[in-house]
């Protein structure tokens, strides 16, 4: 096969934040031809003019099995409830393994693998999953993709991509678009229901961009996994990524959500009263088909606990075996930033500072 | 953490930095050297609350109890020692602090601002007081000045203090202390002594006792003193098995050159024009942090006028005195009985009639609308506050302040701790304090209000006028200022004139450093917290340095004292035990706590 014969990538999960930007990345790439799956194609698909795109549900083993006829390798993004994320990579283990030539499966995991661990953390860290139904999930895929990387072994592959696994454990993915860590934060901080949180925000952020989760994606495609019967993990975070607390105050500074208020039991109550009626209302709305835009964004009592968290993620392996060059902080923030005074051009009330108290 | 108990007697404990004392500059220290993957002791006499036995380790004498507190008094044996009750007003020194300026007998830092100014913006991290932005043009934007229309370049009044939470260094910081993995705390660790090797050059190792009996010791390649203000001379004077004088000792400097701050309220300030026009109070910056303007004469003319560095506060009148018609300041006279010493202290003089009580009654019945908004104020953003409203402000109706002057003491060698004549319960010789003040002190602060008066009224915007023959006494009224215990280990580059080198050294010693406000060589206007935080982050910088290149560090075997048994060495850092055998004396194995 020609040498310049595209890669072809099956991207799952293709409609998400990560995804999208995954799909735009691998077809700007010049090497790879992506198709992306989704359980509902999205309207922007057409951002990324080379991509195919297909409807598919992950968990629905004979369409799985038949998107994956000819694909070179998968990359799994898929996110949602536990039955999607662990069932599906089972699935998808099983799709893989039954291909005449095994795909290149690269794992969008998560930093939840540790479960509470703290300190400093890198891949070699026991998964832990008792840190509720995401982690469990979490650890459950990556069970699957251990179980395919030893079940692969031996296999050819693809003259340009050999079978075999890699995992990806990022940190929070932040970055412009990213609705969890910048959107939902910089509403919160506007709305004065998150800022300076003391030991409550003390824990380690372990933020990386959009961009490097990417551009780890397309070195683990390419990576090569001669004589490795298990699938190598490498963690995502920048090593500058700053505690909650800064990042809180940093944003809040950037998008005008001022002054910073330091909270202590404001935001207990929040999560632990606020937070189930909310995500339960923002469920029933969105099975309903109705926006949640107009409903506060619920802070669930896990955040609380992630936010604590002294766990500082190690992604220096990435930079090493992936020769990832992780987005500076003050980058990844003014993008980030910029983004949301975008996205929410309506006013935050802010201001340069409050009057005398 | 480990309770210094659960360390069999006899132990040695290894480490790469020992740290003595976890207050702010002992915590700061040691969770910024285990980022680097320095393997750190660090060792606190107190537990997490405080305790009536450790407290009383601090007690001691005072020369003059009229000019300066008891030695247990605003300071605090636990972890986070003083930052447990400290007010968090986090100021820079000015650059003209490290300078060799005439006017300031013995001033003159071996370092200059420059090499402080780095290590501001993470001190200020580390108190939670906000960016390092002590402009109000930078961090107060669009807010009005403190007195319109008073813009003198004699007398600047947009510099800023920026307030931390108070943070309480150890609640805020025991999670990071937990889980760091080069740290390890031991709590209830009193160092009572140092024990330099034979040549007197190093540090061999240090004697560490708990109230409960427990005894061992420590051996660490560098050893930090960081135990405060006047606790560090004391332990390097008490530690004299090898030099009879005590440590760093050796031309009687230690203990000497003690300053504190010469602070009080004074004179009348009648601001003209609108009360409005006048914001002598709290604003919030953007970052959320509590910021207040000052008085400051320029350096400029400080530096021709020969004057001492000194700012000054628009304040209410003397809380003592009822005259001031003030139902909150009469409320808290009142109360000064459930406030404790240290912030009552300023409530305490003068007059206790009968009659003053009824006035002070008068004031409260007489005024209980605003008793009543301060009181839910205060509640709110002080009582139940996490970043609490720092101190008492009123609403001023008739534009009549004083001015709350905060001042540099000059450095005097015959200002001085010493050790007293009896010891504590660990056999330790308690401390003595003989605190000095001098004519210079106050005349420089007469001064600086001399060259204020002048602006106000070159400004036309305020009348200050003070009583001159009662300045002395309104200065001193209380003594010496409270917990803020500079200069006993000075700065310096002689060492018969100085404690401690340009690396907090002490001199001759190579493996011991103090990190504390006992370094100061001189006391600047500014609070000691943010300096001392910023000398303790260059402090790591400098062990980092060092351990970097072992070969230049290698020091001798440990010679234990003759009352110590050699015993095997265990490393408590590296060597994690999990058997359960602290109960056993003959064991000597180090184990954690659960």
């Amino acid at each position: 096969m020609p040498e310049n014969t595209p890669l072809k990538v099956l991207v799952l999960g293709a409609s998400g934040y990560i995804g999208q930007r995954l799909m735009k990345r691998l077809d700007a790439s010049g090497w790879a031809l992506a198709t992306g799956a989704a359980r509902h194609v999205p309207p922007s698909a057409s951002g990324a003019p080379q991509a195919r795109w297909l409807a598919l549900d992950n968990r629905d083993g004979a369409a799985l099995r038949t998107a994956l006829q000819g694909q070179d390798a998968v990359v799994n993004c898929v996110a949602g409830d536990a039955a999607s994320i662990a069932q599906g990579a089972h699935t998808l283990a099983q799709a893989a393994l039954s291909c005449k030539r095994p795909p290149r499966w690269v794992h969008l995991s998560s930093q939840s693998v540790y479960g509470p661990a703290s300190g400093c953390v890198n891949e070699d860290a026991p998964l832990n999953a008792s840190l509720g139904w995401y982690g469990r999930a979490k650890c459950a895929a990556e069970d699957a993709v251990q179980a395919y990387a030893a079940d692969s072994h031996g296999h050819a592959g693809n003259v340009r991509a050999q079978a075999g696994a890699v995992i990806l454990r990022p940190g929070c993915v932040y970055g412009a678009g990213s609705q969890l860590w910048v959107g939902r934060v910089g509403r919160c901080l506007a709305a004065r229901r998150l800022g300076d949180l003391g030991v409550a925000g003390d824990g380690y952020s372990n933020l990386v961009h959009t961009d490097d989760v990417c551009s780890a994606v397309l070195a683990a495609l390419r990576l090569p996994l001669t004589g490795r019967q298990a699938a190598p993990a490498f963690n995502l975070a920048a090593p500058d990524s700053p505690r909650w607390n800064r990042y809180f105050i940093d944003l809040a500074l950037a998008i005008g959500a001022t002054p910073v208020d330091r909270l202590r039991h404001q935001i207990k109550l929040d999560a632990w009263l606020a937070g189930p009626p909310l995500k339960v209302a923002h469920i029933l709305l969105r099975k309903l088909g109705i926006q949640t835009a107009a409903l506060p964004d619920p802070l669930p009592p896990a955040l609380l606990r992630l936010w604590q968290q002294h766990m500082l993620l190690d992604g220096s392996a990435a930079v090493h075996d992936l020769g990832l060059r992780y987005t500076p902080y003050a980058q990844g923030l003014a993008e980030s930033a910029a983004w949301f005074a975008q996205a929410h051009a309506k006013p935050t009330g802010a201001q340069g500072v409050r009057g005398r108290a | 953490m480990l309770d210094a108990n659960r360390i069999a007697p006899g132990s040695v404990l290894h480490a790469d930095v020992c740290v003595v004392g976890a207050g702010p500059a002992g915590i700061a220290l040691a969770l910024t050297l285990a980022e680097r993957g320095i393997k750190v002791l660090l060792l606190e006499s107190g537990h997490l609350q405080p305790n009536a036995a450790t407290q009383a380790l601090y007690a001691g004498e005072v020369a003059d109890a009229a000019l300066h507190s008891p030695p247990d008094t605003y300071r605090h044996r636990l972890l986070g020692g003083a930052s447990a009750m400290w007010g968090g007003r986090c100021m820079p020194f000015d650059a003209l602090d490290f300078e060799t300026r005439p006017q300031v007998p013995l001033s003159g830092w071996p370092i200059s601002y420059d090499d402080v100014l780095p290590y501001y913006p993470a001190a200020n991290e580390w108190a939670e007081a906000g960016r390092f932005a002590y402009d109000s043009a930078e961090a107060l934007p669009g807010v009005p000045p403190m007195l319109a229309g008073f813009d003198r370049a004699q007398v600047l009044s947009s510099g800023l203090e920026r307030f931390s939470c108070p943070t309480h260094f150890g609640q805020r910081y025991a999670a990071r202390l937990q889980v760091a993995a080069g740290v390890r705390v031991v709590l209830g660790a009193n160092c009572t002594a140092l024990h330099l090797a034979p040549d007197g050059a190093s540090l061999a190792g240090l004697s560490v006792r708990s109230l409960q009996g427990a005894h061992w010791r420590v051996s660490a390649r560098h050893t930090v003193l960081a135990s405060g203000g006047l606790e560090c001379a004391r332990l390097l004077l008490a530690s004299q098995d090898v030099q009879a004088a005590g440590v760093g000792n050796a031309y009687d400097m230690v203990g000497r050159h003690y300053m504190c701050h010469i602070a009080g309220n004074v004179g009348l300030l009648q601001v003209k024009g609108k009360p409005s026009a006048v914001r002598h109070g709290y604003e919030v910056s953007a970052d959320g942090i509590y910021c207040r303007r000052r008085l400051q004469v320029a350096p400029t003319e400080q530096r021709r006028l020969g004057l001492g560095n000194a700012v000054a506060r628009l304040h209410f009148s003397r809380i003592t005195d009822p005259a001031h018609q003030s139902g909150v300041l009469s409320g808290l006279y009142l109360a000064r009985k459930f406030i404790s010493y240290e912030y009552a202290k300023r409530l305490q003089d003068g007059d206790v009639s009968l009659k003053r009580y009824a006035q002070h009654v008068l004031n409260v019945a007489t005024d209980p609308l605003d008793t009543a908004a301060f009181l839910a104020h205060w509640l709110r953003r002080r009582t139940l506050a996490s970043r609490k409203f720092p101190s008492v402000i009123l609403r001023n109706r008739s534009n009549r302040f004083s001015l709350e002057v905060h001042g540099e003491q000059f450095p005097r060698p015959q200002s001085r701790v010493t050790l007293s004549e009896r010891v504590d319960a660990l056999g330790m010789p308690r401390l003595r304090v003989d605190w000095r003040y001098g004519q210079d002190d106050i005349e420089s602060v007469r001064r600086t209000l001399d060259v204020m008066a002048h602006a106000f009224e070159a400004s036309h915007t305020a009348q200050l006028s003070y009583q001159s023959q009662t300045l002395e006494e309104d200065l001193l009224r209380f003594g010496a200022y409270g917990g803020h215990h500079l200069g006993t280990t000075r700065m310096g580059s002689d060492p018969r004139s100085s404690v401690v080198n340009s690396d907090c050294q002490v001199h001759g010693v190579r493996n011991l450093f103090v990190a504390s406000s006992a370094v100061f060589a001189t006391s600047s206007q500014a609070n000691p917290t943010l300096t001392l935080l910023a000398l303790s982050l260059r402090l790591a910088d400098t062990l980092a340095a060092r351990l970097a290149v072992p070969t230049a560090l290698e020091i001798k075997p440990v010679t234990p004292p003759t009352s110590i048994e050699p015993i095997d060495v265990n490393d408590a850092l590296t060597h994690r035990s999990n058997t359960n055998n602290a109960s056993n004396t003959n064991s000597s194995e180090v184990t954690e706590s659960a």
